[in-house]
């Protein structure tokens, strides 16, 4: 029976793959569908909070804190409601992490301020006394990416329907109509700031990675 | 088709599924392990191929090329 | 057939890969130990600005461990078992022999790419996938090419039979294309749009889908790098380094089959109490515990296979690596359904408990199981017996001491950070803050951070004896038919 297969590599091959994929279609396909719908009231990101996602992103944050939050009291009770599948309908990729060295992130925005996440990623001892999060001073000196976050923002819209533009959703226009938008919405964040050196980029028209990451992180509820 | 049906259906399949693929397992472990005894193959001689792999060692089964194979299939 | 008394199996393409394991072993461990340090003292991520803290390093020291260390080993030892066991020489065939050189350089190419791209901060985020589209294009390729070599040499065979071994790398080769094929799908924003960064992509799955579709990969490259390749090896290089055949060949075929069948799975069990389907969860968890079977099917197969030759363990320490592998084969397999279980899941997801079995497989099983396969290769390849076993006798203790402490302090933090976590006053209310379980854990850091020290030091006491084995081993006129010369 088997033995047969030892003998001709192409079938061998052919019978492994079958069995090592059965698994997959098995698990995956069947509720495709269902996990992709979005729960009421969520909404996709704006550019600006997208652009703070690339920076999370790029700096692994998820390598130490989790957007998860599981059914349990102890969870709710320190980070609040438990996670439901549509509310991450429009997070690619899904940022759950796999390890919790830090708290959990998924509703920081709840219970965090500009002015807290300021202060903390410039020096995160100077709030939480024995933290062991490095020093994030880089987000005050680099300058997001705002063009790639439009660039995903629109190709999301016109590849998944993510639904940009429509009404009561986040508005995406042209790259020239975001760019006001962005800067609008980054004015917000800046005048809650108190660092002399992000409000003069700002002012420049420059907007720091650190003005991102904590309108992602404001926008995380 | 309504998602119950659907679900029904998988149920069924996967229970189905099951059943079967215990049923060929089983029924496989069953037919190496008497293989021996009944003289239909030794397995165990294969282990060598490990041990005896000089480029010189003769193979446990020898790859026949082809035309010899013709051969012997037409001379049957 | 006539001529094969003077030609050679050919070594060039199983050295250039042994070389590149060791290296990238050194320098995946060197990351590792740093952040492990970091994580007990944590000034030491900001002595680089951006690129030395720990959320880049960390998908560094992952990446460089499982795709340039590991797979590098999985390589050397597949161009040197495949000839062997196929009995048929990369010599007689120029194309193979070009098309493995190429495999070699291209695949050193993809890894500057990857080192440099992380470093820069250009991740996908998703764990062992962090590669973005560029590289995993070339990652492909490569994989392809290796592909071609693995089916050209069987086409070549003069064996019939395909030796176990054989059947391992072609799994490896399969499953890993399936599943990084389908993991890595996605969109690059520019060519879309034609704004921002050309490398930039988003994935073609969104939220809990891509949660699902990254740890069927997740937990199923591990299977496939970590596991199936690592078998292929000791099937190989235990019977052959202690002359005794495997103890069945049949119960290797089912061990097999049924580890195809199962592993893929399990990978649900990352995702249990999340918001993915409950069936699927428990579908995971309970695969997760069959798991069991076959995996202990090949380790009692491989301990079976000393039977009446336990002498050899006091004698030959390659013997004794192999043997050590197989035991933390079995220990990491057992520890892993058993955190699969849902309720222990519950206490022990996120926390240290995991980098912990994941460091007893990595560190015992296969990081031993390549460490004795080189050994076993040098003496055949450089036909020079290797340079000292006293070396190696105190590599293995050394060794063996890091992986306890880690796995024991990892063991210790990860309970007890679960623990805190849910731990509740009389009113019940929490009793712990989280920085709390954070500053509880500063001594097990630290201890971690040591046991991985041990180990590096072991392994560079291995390259060093490698090193001497190739340039001043005594040279051997014939090759050895079992255990391996050494020097005392």
């Amino acid at each position: 029976m088997f033995h047969w297969l030892e003998k001709n590599p192409f079938f061998f091959a052919v019978a492994v793959f079958v069995v090592i994929a059965y698994a997959g279609i098995i698990t995956i396909l069947p509720d495709f569908m269902n996990s992709a719908r979005p729960v009421v009231g969520t909404k996709p990101y704006t550019v600006l909070e997208l652009a703070g996602r690339h920076v999370y992103i790029k700096d692994s944050c998820n390598a130490c804190h989790s957007q998860l939050i599981r059914p349990f009291k102890s969870e709710t009770d320190r980070y609040g409601m438990y996670s439901l599948s549509g509310e991450y309908a429009y997070d690619r990729p899904f940022l759950w992490g796999s390890k919790r060295t830090g708290p959990d992130l998924m509703r920081v925005g709840n219970y965090r301020t500009t002015d807290w996440h300021e202060n903390h990623m410039l020096n995160p001892k100077s709030l939480v006394p024995g933290s062991i999060m490095p020093k994030y001073g880089h987000m005050f000196s680099n300058v997001a990416d705002i063009e790639t976050a439009y660039a995903e923002a629109l190709t999301v819209k016109k590849v998944f329907n993510v639904p940009y533009d429509e009404i009561d959703m986040p508005k995406l226009g042209t790259f020239e109509e975001s760019s006001k938008i962005v800067l609008a919405e980054a004015k917000m964040i800046v005048d809650d700031m108190k660092s002399p050196e992000v409000k003069a980029a700002f002012a420049r028209g420059e907007i720091k990675e650190i003005v991102a990451i904590i309108a992602y992180m404001n926008s995380l509820k | 088709m309504e998602m119950e049906t659907i679900r029904e259906l998988q149920a069924y399949g996967y229970a189905f599924a099951s059943v079967f693929f215990a049923g060929i397992f089983y029924a496989y472990v069953y037919y190496l392990y008497t293989s021996k005894k009944s003289g239909r193959k030794d397995y165990e001689k294969y282990a060598n191929m490990a041990l005896n792999d000089n480029l010189n060692d003769t193979p446990v089964e020898k790859i026949e090329p082809l035309q010899e194979e013709k051969q012997k299939r037409s001379n049957k | 057939m006539q001529s094969s008394k003077i030609i050679n199996y050919d070594y060039s393409v199983a050295k250039l890969f042994a070389i590149a394991t060791i290296v990238f072993g050194i320098v995946g461990m060197v990351v590792g130990v740093w952040i492990a340090f970091q994580m007990a003292y944590p000034e030491l991520n900001n002595l680089a600005n951006e690129y030395g803290t720990f959320g880049r390093l960390r998908p560094l020291h992952t990446n460089i461990a499982i795709f340039g260390f590991i797979l590098s080993g999985v390589w050397a030892t597949w161009y040197y078992i495949g000839q062997r066991v196929l009995k048929v020489s990369m010599i007689e065939s120029p194309f193979l022999m070009i098309l493995g050189k190429i495999h070699f350089w291209l695949y050193l190419v993809g890894v500057v790419g990857v080192v440099v791209s992380l470093f820069m901060g250009i991740t996908s985020s998703k764990e062992y996938a962090e590669f973005e589209w560029p590289i995993d294009i070339a990652i492909v390729v490569v994989w392809v090419i290796w592909g071609i070599g693995i089916f050209g040499l069987i086409g070549i065979r003069r064996e019939k039979i395909l030796y176990i071994s054989v059947w391992y790398y072609i799994a490896t080769f399969l499953g890993v294309a399936m599943l990084y094929l389908f993991n890595n799908m996605a969109v690059p924003t520019y060519f879309v749009t034609g704004f921002g960064d050309w490398w930039h992509s988003v994935s073609m799955y969104a939220g809990t889908n891509d949660a699902m579709v990254q740890w069927w990969y997740g937990h199923n490259a591990v299977a496939f790098i970590f596991t199936v390749p690592i078998i292929a090896m000791i099937y190989y290089f235990l019977p052959k380094e202690s002359g005794q055949p495997i103890f069945s060949y049949k119960l290797s075929i089912l061990s097999f089959w049924g580890l195809m069948f199962v592993y893929l799975w399990a990978g649900g069990h990352h995702l249990l109490y999340s918001t993915v389907p409950d069936w699927v969860q428990t579908m995971g968890s309970i695969f997760s515990i069959v798991l069991i079977l076959p995996s202990w099917g090949s380790a009692i197969n491989m301990l079976l296979t000393m039977k009446g030759e336990w002498q050899q363990l006091k004698d030959n320490p390659l013997i004794k690596f192999m043997v050590l592998a197989s035991t933390f084969y079995m220990f990491s397999t057992i520890e892993g359904p058993i955190q699969a279980i849902k309720s222990v899941n519950a206490l022990a997801h996120f926390t240290d408990w995991i980098p912990g079995h994941v460091h007893d497989g990595t560190l015992g099983w296969v990081g031993f199981m390549i460490i004795a396969s080189l050994l076993h290769m040098a003496p055949r390849m450089f036909k020079r017996e290797i340079y000292s076993k006293k070396l190696l006798e105190s590599q293995f203790w050394i060794q063996t001491t890091g992986i306890v402490l880690y796995f024991s302090s990892m063991w210790i933090a990860g309970l007890t950070q679960g623990m805190m976590w849910r731990a509740t006053d009389q009113y019940g209310n929490l009793a712990y803050s989280f920085i709390d379980t954070v500053n509880v854990l500063h001594p097990y850091y630290t201890i971690r951070g040591v046991g991985g020290l041990l180990y590096l030091i072991g392994f560079c006491m291995f390259a060093y004896n490698f090193y001497k084995t190739m340039t001043v081993g005594k040279e051997i006129e014939e090759e050895p038919h079992s255990t391996s010369p050494m020097a005392a």
